[in-house]
């Protein structure tokens, strides 16, 4: 037995479905299945041969309109694939913006997620980053391998010349870690003065002091430390053999902590009379935080300096961690300048021709075209950016003036061919729909250039217009040139405009 | 024909209907046993494809006889070249839903 209260529940039903309906059909729609519903309540005809008979009950009435829902949903669904069809068919816009947006949010995916890369663009996480210099005596190749040998070093800590206020030496070697069980792990190990990682303010992590003075501290990145001892936090204070050399684990460091050159899983830091030990020729990098005031202003972040040592003189350079770390960036700006120079090399930066017509177009269509032609401008060069970091950065092999440079030159090619490509896009496209213009005809004939155009002829498969695109420019042809179709061609498309009658002023 | 190969039986059966002279959703409905749910839907597809075309009942005739009008389908050129193609693939559809000899408009 069904409630009366319920009688209205199938008109109910038919209301809400309709919500599903597009809004263009959605009136009629509503008619139709109200219609039925009142003749089919009513008894009315069914067909011939047929004695009227109408559904009687409302649980009858509410079967029939559940159908409602299923139609409306029906046509919801035909709808929607319509419209996706007809946004993202080949060629257009839409469907262009797609895929940039898609390599651009793969290569940020990517850039975030490598740690090589992601460091590129986060600050120095030292103390007074900016007073920091690596020392080289061969300039940047000294940023790439050991140039400082330990003795000079050793006669900086005692005499800085007032050049420095603190100073500390590190050499990368490659060692072997004991582990229990008589197994033993290769390491890259920074053997260094006792004070680098105090004098970088790194204090991102507490590094303790060792329980027992006489020994070296050891302390381990976080990926040695997972890698060797499967993060057990009770390693810290426990002794460890490196080397031959019995060590205490003093501390564990983010990996993003070390920005400096040469990649390492730990650093031993040892006292100087632990330093002496080596000899004194072996060559190591040297950080100082330096004075400005006692140098000379930088010259591209560079900084000289003069020493005169038992009547030698001997010249250094002083190279800013600052400017290190934001070389990345400072390389990809200048890729992107001399790209956008050498771009009239190898394309016409002219759009083409779009003379006026007689129904001119209307203002938000050709906002449009310069809004899509900016963004591909802005993507362009956020995916060669992103990318080409992750090329040279996201392995963490090279060092970072071989990454750089690496990517100084993907990041060039990528920007001017990536630029080429946004000038030649545009201009193959219909400036009403977007659309890429498709079925090239070569019309007329070179040699007969000064009887009649040659060229080729592309077309709007929605008819709004061909393109004109000159063999030989010249002076009365000199680039290419849109012709308008009025909306009186529309019936010779079979892909008729969509947008024609309501955005042509 | 692609519309020929895609036809189901269910729709052929109501292109077949509407042929016969059921010109409305509902009139469908009784004669073939389908629920509302399906008969509508199809009559949708029968008409995007071309197959049948819908049309209002004229505002006065509704008026005089005290009922809302009824939206009513016929069958195309297209839809009886389908419907004879489809014949082959289903023979007993014209025994089941025969076509009256004077054809309804």
């Amino acid at each position: 037995m069904i409630h009366p209260s319920l009688e209205a529940l199938p008109r109910v039903l038919i209301r809400a479905a309709s919500l599903l309906v597009p809004g263009a059909d959605r009136h009629e729609w509503t008619a139709e299945w109200s219609s039925e519903l009142w003749h089919a309540q009513h008894g009315s005809e069914v067909g011939p041969g047929i004695p009227g008979a109408g559904i009687t009950g409302t649980r009858a009435a509410i079967l029939f309109s559940v159908g409602a829902v299923q139609d409306a949903f029906c046509l919801r669904v035909q709808t929607l694939r319509q419209d996706a069809a007809n946004t993202y068919r080949a060629g257009s816009a839409a469907r262009c913006g797609l895929i940039l947006n898609l390599a651009c949010s793969v290569g940020i995916v990517a850039f975030l997620a490598l740690p090589g890369t992601r460091n590129t663009i986060l600050p120095l996480p030292y103390r007074d980053a900016e007073t920091l210099a690596v020392i080289s005596s061969n300039g940047d190749t000294g940023m790439q391998a050991p140039s400082i040998r330990l003795a000079d070093y050793q006669e900086w800590t005692s005499d800085t010349a007032g050049l420095f206020s603190q100073i500390a030496f590190y050499q990368p070697v490659a060692v072997h870690l004991h582990l229990t069980n008589r197994r033993t792990a290769a390491l890259s190990l920074a053997i260094a003065s006792g004070n680098l990682l105090e004098m970088l303010g790194i204090n991102q992590s507490p590094i303790h002091a060792a329980s027992t003075p006489a020994l070296p501290r050891l302390v381990l990145s976080r990926s040695a430390w997972r890698r060797f001892y499967r993060a057990d936090p009770s390693i810290v204070g426990h002794t460890a053999r490196v080397a031959g050399q019995t060590v205490e684990i003093a501390g564990i460091l983010p990996d993003s902590a070390w920005r400096l050159p040469g990649h390492v899983d730990g650093w031993l830091l040892e006292d100087p009379h632990g330093l002496e030990i080596l000899p004194p020729t072996v060559r190591g990098f040297v950080v100082a935080r330096i004075r400005s005031e006692a140098f000379p202003p930088p010259h591209a972040g560079w900084r000289s300096m003069e020493e005169t040592r038992y009547g030698v003189e001997s010249k250094y350079e002083c190279g800013s961690l600052s400017f290190i770390a934001e070389r990345p960036l400072l390389a990809f700006s200048c890729c992107l300048l001399l790209a956008l120079l050498a771009l009239p090399a190898i394309t016409a930066l002219s759009l083409g021709d779009y003379p006026l017509s007689r129904e001119p177009l209307h203002r938000s269509l050709v906002a449009r075209r310069w809004l899509f032609l900016a963004a591909k401008l802005l993507l362009t060069p956020a995916i060669a950016y992103f990318w080409t970091a992750d090329l040279a950065f996201g392995s963490g092999v090279l060092s970072l003036s071989d990454a750089s440079a690496v990517q100084a030159f993907a990041s060039f090619l990528a920007l001017l061919f990536g630029f080429r490509w946004v000038l030649q896009d545009q201009r193959r496209r219909c400036p009403v729909c977007l659309r890429l213009l498709s079925n090239p005809a070569r019309v007329g004939q070179a040699s007969c250039n000064f009887l009649g155009w040659s060229g080729i002829e592309l077309i709007c498969a929605s008819g709004h217009g061909l393109l004109h695109i000159p063999e030989l420019p010249t002076s009365w042809f000199d680039t290419q040139r849109w012709l308008c179709l009025d909306p009186s061609w529309l019936c010779l498309f079979s892909d008729p405009a969509d947008t024609t009658p309501a955005n042509v002023a | 024909m692609p519309v020929e190969a895609k036809l189901s039986h269910t729709a052929a059966m109501i292109l077949q209907a509407i042929h016969a002279g059921y010109l409305y959703g509902f009139s469908i409905m009784s004669m073939t046993g389908l629920p509302s749910g399906t008969v509508y839907p199809a009559m949708r597809r029968l008409e995007r494809d071309g197959l049948i075309l819908s049309k209002w009942e004229q505002q006065s005739i509704a008026d005089a006889e005290q009922r809302p009008p009824r939206k009513f389908y016929r069958i195309t050129r297209a839809g009886r070249a389908t419907l004879e193609a489809v014949y082959k693939r289903y023979p007993l559809l014209a025994r089941m839903i025969p076509v009256p000899e004077v054809e309804h408009a």
